[in-house]
């Protein structure tokens, strides 16, 4: 059925693998008919909190639940900590998926839910239900029924679930979706403490800029392939035909602007009216910065606020799908 | 005839149910343009929505939108407000130009203006060639514009948006909270819930922010950024250079996770700093005075609420 | 709209955005009639695939070919000496054909459940309307539209018979009578049935269970009726055939015909089998309608 696996990964260097690989994705493509999923995708996952982004229909779920097992792969092969997740049993104790949809079943309260799926996957421990839930915050409606709890409170119930067997590998497919503001900062402490913990922990999200802060790693897919792998900074400098955009907020932009044009780093200024400023493109971030200072000083301008606004994971998206 | 009032007015608003209080004592007024509703802990958003609609009777208070009290002429509220909900509710075997102009019409447009103005708003959402299409057949991001269209088609005042990004992906999100912004700019007001605050902070003039059930901070989101009285500046791994210069003249500066803090009673700090750089040769990456994000905010003023 | 002038003589550029709506805008009333065009175009499958229009219109097809087949055996037996035959009275013809069942059963859930299923009902929240403004719409488009198919045969059965008799306005002077007896009969059978197929329908959010129900409300009854009240002769019924929910506006066609209960129905012979039938249809209207209110309450206190 699976091919033996491919002989070891290449040295480290390459970032779309990880250093001490627990899930490892080889030459994987997966189609459903006509339609191809994944393209002789190839990358590995380690410990920690790796981000997993791309647009709507660019392979992500489907990814996900090829490494839990859920689905087959038609070439290629996935192996989660040596072992076959599509058919080795063992391997599927250690991992856990948090999938998008709604399924929970009617009828039962939180508490009730998760000690469900504890019995189901035999743990013995009869505290790590309510560790669980403690976990997510929800212990204390963890004995209301969870036909009537928001989103949010259903999203958290799922990832308590999740976590009661205690997964090495964990998968979760927008897990913030639906959680407010306060829960979203209780949700990215506790996926960045488990990875910190040694799991290796999957998220998929859109809201760049959470994954930004849980993430030390992002892969990014788009119709089907990888698209991009690593450090978000190093894929950004990666990108080195691109320019960056400094904006740049001044008691005299038009006079700032004129001194910048004399610098050969800077590639254009524009002027924003929107954000009151400038937006300085420069293919040479470090030496516009350097001369910024200088030339403010030289032209008595004064500086009131100068930041990067290709810093985020946003901006590098936007450039990677034009 | 536009009101020229606020858009929002609540007067000591609350609402409790047996299990628990949804909504605590609300008492602000919301100017008009685009305004962002963040609620954190309890149904306070999904409540907000449905006393603005009049489904919900308020336990104490009063609301008045658009200059009308909502308890006294909840029809006269409903004919000025649109409505996105967040879940899928559009009938999916009908055209969106079929739905947007049903729609119109039962916002009370007679059936022709009902007509031009679904394909004009179609048309301004980016739908003008799925039009003839069934709904059924939309992707997610064309299924929230049709919705927004079904919510602009009968000429509102105040459009409710309810997590009008969700389940858009970053490119969706961006067009998407375009077409929201644009959306002031045609002298719609928009009450935008969401928990994203980071769509707030692109699109939305306006903030309110609840906790609990009780009004957390609201105002401008510009002054809410505003003035930590604190210049936040990083230059690279030379940080502590700068520090021990500012400190030589005399300022107090400490350098934090590779970003340096000055503490600054006077604009013309931003003068010596800049010299300071400029003189140490180091790249200037960043410069601020404001909180960059409602992220800190939000941080700052909630968790104080129960 | 705003104009940038070229300056020049001939060119301009106008703004194509968003363009306030000025003009006429009704409220409730309007809404609420919007409502009830929208249902029935819904009913009847217009603005959609042909295939939703098949079941309507088939059964509108199967409820009127017994007017046709009755016109066409009069014109064929006009010169013979049966002289005056019909074989379907106009009170036969206002009945309860299963074409008119089918037809409740899929056209009432139609209009109700995937408004519920589809979650399209809030969009309704921030309309001039009310729950119960959407009710009465609801049952308005049923109604009209049972009144419409069920009238639309009587036309065609009554000018055929017109002209197929030996003197047109003889035969429309000596029939006045039925002129306002089918409509209002209609009436009576169409209120009944829409408002019992929409509170039934509202009641679930999928349209096969609601019309089963639908179907099996109707089947049961009759059939529990037929039981109870057995074998009997003309004359010989009992008060037992008011269960009959089905057929309860039957009676009630009868009494505005023949100004009283058929002797040769269930409830023959029943005393006061008039005012017995009168007062269960009553019942049963008042009882759906509440239930109908009661489900679409919008406002919560």
């Amino acid at each position: 059925m699976s091919q033996p696996s491919p002989p070891l990964p290449p040295p480290c260097t390459d970032p779309a693998f990880a250093a001490d690989p627990t899930v490892d994705v080889r030459e994987v493509s997966v189609w459903f008919g006509a339609k191809v999923a994944l393209s002789e995708l190839s990358c590995s996952f380690g410990a920690g909190v790796t981000g997993l982004l791309g647009p709507n229909g660019a392979g992500k779920t489907t990814l996900m639940r090829a490494v839990v097992g859920l689905t087959g792969v038609n070439q290629g092969a996935i192996t989660v900590e040596g072992l076959n997740p599509r058919h080795d049993r063992s391997v599927h104790r250690a991992m856990a998926i948090v999938p998008e949809d709604e399924a929970v079943p009617a009828g039962l309260t939180a508490r009730q839910f998760v000690r469900y799926v504890a019995d189901l996957h035999r743990v013995t421990d009869r505290q790590a239900p309510d560790q669980a839930l403690d976990e997510v915050g929800m212990l204390d409606a963890a004995d209301r029924h969870v036909a009537g709890f928001s989103k949010g409170m259903r999203q958290r119930t799922k990832i308590a679930a999740a976590l009661v067997k205690n997964p090495r590998v964990l998968v979760l497919d927008e897990p913030l979706n639906g959680a407010d503001p306060v829960q979203r900062v209780h949700l990215i402490d506790l996926f960045k403490r488990l990875g910190d913990q040694g799991r290796t922990v999957i998220v998929s999200s859109h809201v760049l800029n959470e994954v930004e802060r849980m993430a030390d790693r992002v892969i990014v897919l788009m119709h089907g392939r990888l698209a991009a792998a690593g450090d978000r900074r190093a894929i950004r400098d990666a990108m080195d035909d691109r320019p960056r955009h400094v904006f740049v907020r001044s008691d005299d932009d038009r006079g700032l602007a004129a001194a910048l044009l004399g610098l050969e780093s800077v590639a254009g200024v524009t002027i924003d009216s929107i954000r009151k400023g400038l937006v300085i493109q420069t293919l040479q971030a470090r030496d516009v910065a350097t001369a910024l200072p200088r030339l403010a000083r030289s032209s008595s301008v004064r500086l009131l606020e100068v930041r990067a606004l290709d810093d985020s994971l946003e901006s590098l998206f936007r450039e990677l799908v034009r | 005839m536009v009101d020229a009032g606020p858009l929002l007015r609540l007067t000591g608003l609350t609402k409790r149910y047996p299990a628990v209080t949804a909504l605590d004592g609300l008492t602000l007024e919301v100017p008009r343009g685009r305004v962002g509703l963040i609620g954190a802990n309890g149904a306070g958003k999904t409540t907000m929505f449905r006393m603005l609609l009049g489904l919900t009777q308020p336990s104490e208070g009063h609301i008045e939108v658009c200059g009308l009290d909502v308890a006294k002429d909840p029809i006269g509220v409903r004919s000025r407000l649109g409505y996105m909900p967040e879940h899928d509710c559009l009938p999916l075997d009908q055209t969106a130009a079929d739905v947007v102009s049903t729609f119109g019409e039962l916002s009370g447009l007679p059936a022709r203006a009902a007509r031009q103005r679904a394909s004009d708003i179609l048309d301004l959402v980016g739908l003008d060639e799925a039009r003839f299409r069934p709904i059924g057949g939309f992707s997610t991001g064309m299924r929230q514009r049709a919705k927004l269209a079904q919510a602009l088609v009968g000429g509102p005042e105040l459009v409710l948006l309810d997590e009008p990004t969700a389940g858009l992906d970053p490119l969706g999100r961006e067009e998407m909270l375009a077409l929201v912004a644009r959306l002031g700019t045609f002298g719609i007001s928009v009450l935008m819930a969401t928990h994203l605050l980071d769509d707030v902070q692109q699109v939305c003039d306006h903030v309110v922010m609840i906790d609990g059930g009780r009004l957390v901070v609201a105002g401008a989101t510009q002054s809410l950024l505003e003035g930590t009285g604190t210049l936040t500046v990083e230059v690279g791994p030379r940080g502590t250079e700068l520090v021990d210069a500012l400190a030589r003249i005399g300022l107090s500066a400490s350098s934090v996770d590779g970003t340096v803090e000055i503490q600054t009673n006077g604009d013309d700090h931003f003068d010596v700093v800049r010299d300071t750089v400029a003189d140490l040769g180091l790249p200037l990456y960043r410069l601020s005075t404001r909180l960059t994000s409602l992220d800190e905010v939000f941080l700052r003023h909630a968790g104080t609420a129960p | 709209m705003s104009v940038v002038d070229a300056g020049n003589s001939g060119g301009a550029v106008y703004d194509r955005g968003y363009r306030p709506y000025e003009g006429r805008r009704g409220r409730r009333g309007a809404a609420t009639l919007a409502l009830v065009k929208a249902s029935i175009r819904r009913a009847l499958g217009i603005r959609r695939t042909w295939r939703q229009k098949v079941a309507p219109f088939l059964l509108l097809g199967v409820v009127t070919i017994p007017a046709i087949v009755n016109v066409g055996i009069g014109y064929v037996t006009r010169d013979s000496p049966a002289d005056g035959f019909e074989i379907l009275t106009y009170r036969d013809y206002v009945g309860v054909s299963s074409a008119l069942l089918l037809f409740v059963a899929v056209v009432a859930p139609d209009v109700m459940c995937p408004d519920r299923r589809q979650r399209v009902l809030p969009l309704m929240f921030a309309r001039p309307m009310t729950g119960t403004d959407y009710v009465v719409a609801k049952v308005g488009a049923i109604f009209s539209i049972l009144f419409a198919f069920s009238f639309l045969p009587q036309v065609v059965l009554f000018l055929g018979n017109m002209l197929v008799s030996d003197a047109a306005i003889d035969y429309f002077t000596g029939h006045l009578d039925v002129l306002w007896k089918v409509p209002l009969a209609i009436v009576v059978l169409a209120v009944y049935y829409a408002v019992i197929g929409v509170a039934v329908a509202a009641l679930t959010d999928r349209r096969v269970i609601a019309g089963a129900s639908i179907i099996g409300l109707f089947l049961v009854t009759s059939i529990t009726s037929g039981i109870v009240v057995g074998n009997f002769e003309s004359g010989g019924g009992s008060a037992a055939a008011v269960v009959n929910v089905l057929a309860l506006p039957i009676y009630l066609r009868d009494i505005i015909f023949l100004g009283h209960i058929d002797p040769d129905s269930p409830l023959g012979g029943v005393a006061n089998g008039g005012l017995l039938a009168c007062g269960v249809y009553a019942t049963v209207l008042v009882a759906a309608s509440a239930s109908l209110l009661a489900r679409y309450r919008w406002v919560e206190r």
